[in-house]
């Protein structure tokens, strides 16, 4: 395991971080940080604790021991959350009944942004031509890139994606991983979780591996290549090892 | 705040939930008030109390029911659809959100209160002129009747969001409010009166005049049921900050 360094100054910096129910260790003293205009790579078998350590990170469950800070802070202490951080944890998080667009207006309001950039973000996943219709007419797909356009509404500078090209078919996850590209391009730090290696193997910078709880490797793509490694090869010897 | 009950409204606004409560409580309210005056004996009918209590006191029972369930959905309909998770990462300070929600829950609750008692009255008095029986209630019952139906189904609201955010899951909120009021609170009046009378249901027909007889004054009904609305409220504020998301 390589070392971890956790700067002050990382735009997320989770250190000891654990979360229990009861007596089930669902995240065993996680500690991570990112540095700013790179994809990393959140992955592990399901059930490792991915989700839960995303949640504590955002707000959304209080850890039982350690810390989780967004840009120094934790979630809840963001003046103005949305236009730092935009997230993903549900690719079905909308009101079947609502449209498209009313979904985004709502948030746009909550957040105190202008209504015009609900439609910018609109354009920006290609759901302009749909944002009428109410969701539950979407496809799989169409769900995803709204939740996308939710966590975009801010123009946020870190992107928490928890599994966002499940259901994508091939074109989807095409788009999604250009996206992302031009995203750390122009700056911005991406936090992408999976469970599927192939889609991330092409996208990101750097991985960070979980297995029951706890991080069992971090390393970037580069020094994987290096060692004349795929990411495939290291993962099954890494998630055998802590198996055995 | 104004952010958060900006989005509040655009939520109640934007799918159909509200207006198909709205329309089933103006259903149900015209049903239970011409059930009553066409179906009843005259005998029944025929003193003020009786008018307001078994006639158009409907009104105001299901105008706080129905602020109930709107105020109970309000915060179940977003953990079951999940929605929940965008709203608080928007407002990660949750208690906004709560006091948003009340806000909004209980300017819905006084349209609903007001249409449905506003209603009420006029179905009432079409049964009773059909009946030709003579309408004891003045100007003052009237009044009394759509003020006290709104403030029951704003404080009702409120209790309903609360009830919501302990519970969390739909399903059971809405049965349960269903129950306690419809069938619940009838049964506490009647056997233990004393008791009976201080149940948020009763409170809700004391303020608009209804049973006179059995209930409390309307002043003390509003005050006791503000009282019992502002504690659901802190509850509910409780549950909803200081439990993880679902």
């Amino acid at each position: 395991m390589s070392a971890l360094s956790v700067a002050r100054d990382s735009i997320v910096s989770v250190t000891g971080l654990t979360k229990c129910y009861g007596a089930l260790v669902a995240v065993d003293k996680v500690t991570f940080s990112l540095e700013p205009g790179t994809i990393t790579g959140f992955l592990g078998p399901n059930g490792a604790g991915k989700t839960t350590t995303l949640r504590v990170l955002l707000g959304l469950a209080a850890p039982t021991d350690g810390d989780a800070f967004v840009f120094g802070r934790r979630y809840a202490e963001l003046d103005a959350p949305a236009h730092r951080v935009g997230a993903v944890l549900e690719s079905n998080d909308f009101h079947p009944g609502r449209s498209g667009r009313d979904h985004l207006r709502v948030l746009a309001l909550a957040a105190d942004l202008r209504l015009s950039r609900v439609e910018e973000v609109l354009e920006l996943v290609e759901l302009d031509a749909v944002a009428t219709r109410r969701v539950k007419t979407y496809s799989l797909g169409m769900r995803q890139r709204l939740g996308l356009a939710t966590a975009l509404l801010g123009a946020p500078e870190l992107l928490v994606l928890d599994e966002p090209a499940n259901g994508l078919d091939p074109a989807g996850v095409h788009w999604l991983r250009s996206f992302l590209r031009d995203f750390a391009e122009d700056g911005g730090t991406v936090l992408v979780s999976s469970h599927v290696l192939a889609e991330v193997a092409q996208t990101v910078d750097r991985i960070i591996i979980i297995d029951r709880g706890r991080v069992v490797a971090s390393a970037q793509i580069d020094e994987l290549a290096g060692r004349g490694q795929t990411l495939e090869d290291f993962y099954l010897e890494l998630t055998a090892r802590a198996a055995s | 705040m104004r952010a958060e009950l900006r989005a509040e409204l655009l939520k109640q606004r934007s799918t159909r939930t509200t207006t198909s409560l709205l329309a089933a409580m103006l259903g149900l309210v015209l049903l239970a008030v011409l059930l009553h005056g066409l179906a009843l004996p005259a005998d029944k009918l025929t003193s003020r109390s009786d008018q307001l209590t078994v006639l158009v006191g409907w009104g105001e029972v299901l105008g706080a029911l129905f602020a109930g369930l709107l105020g109970a959905m309000s915060i179940t309909g977003e953990i079951r659809h999940g929605t929940i998770r965008p709203t608080v990462l928007v407002t990660p300070r949750r208690g906004r959100v709560i006091a948003a929600k009340a806000v909004v829950g209980m300017l819905t609750g006084i349209v609903f209160g007001v249409v449905a008692t506003g209603v009420a009255a006029g179905a009432g008095s079409i049964a009773l002129a059909a009946r030709g029986l003579d309408i004891q209630l003045d100007g003052g019952d009237y009044a009394l009747l759509l003020a006290g139906g709104a403030a029951a189904a704003a404080l009702w609201a409120v209790i309903g969001l609360a009830l919501g955010a302990v519970v969390r899951n739909q399903v059971p909120v809405v049965v349960g409010i269903l129950a306690w009021l419809l069938f619940v609170e009838e049964r506490l009046v009647q056997s233990i009166p004393d008791f009976g009378r201080l149940a948020p249901g009763a409170l809700g027909r004391a303020i608009s005049g209804q049973d006179p007889g059995t209930l409390l004054a309307p002043a003390l009904g509003v005050l006791l049921l503000a009282l019992y609305a502002a504690a659901a409220a802190v509850v509910g504020w409780l549950a909803t900050t200081r439990r993880d998301v679902v």
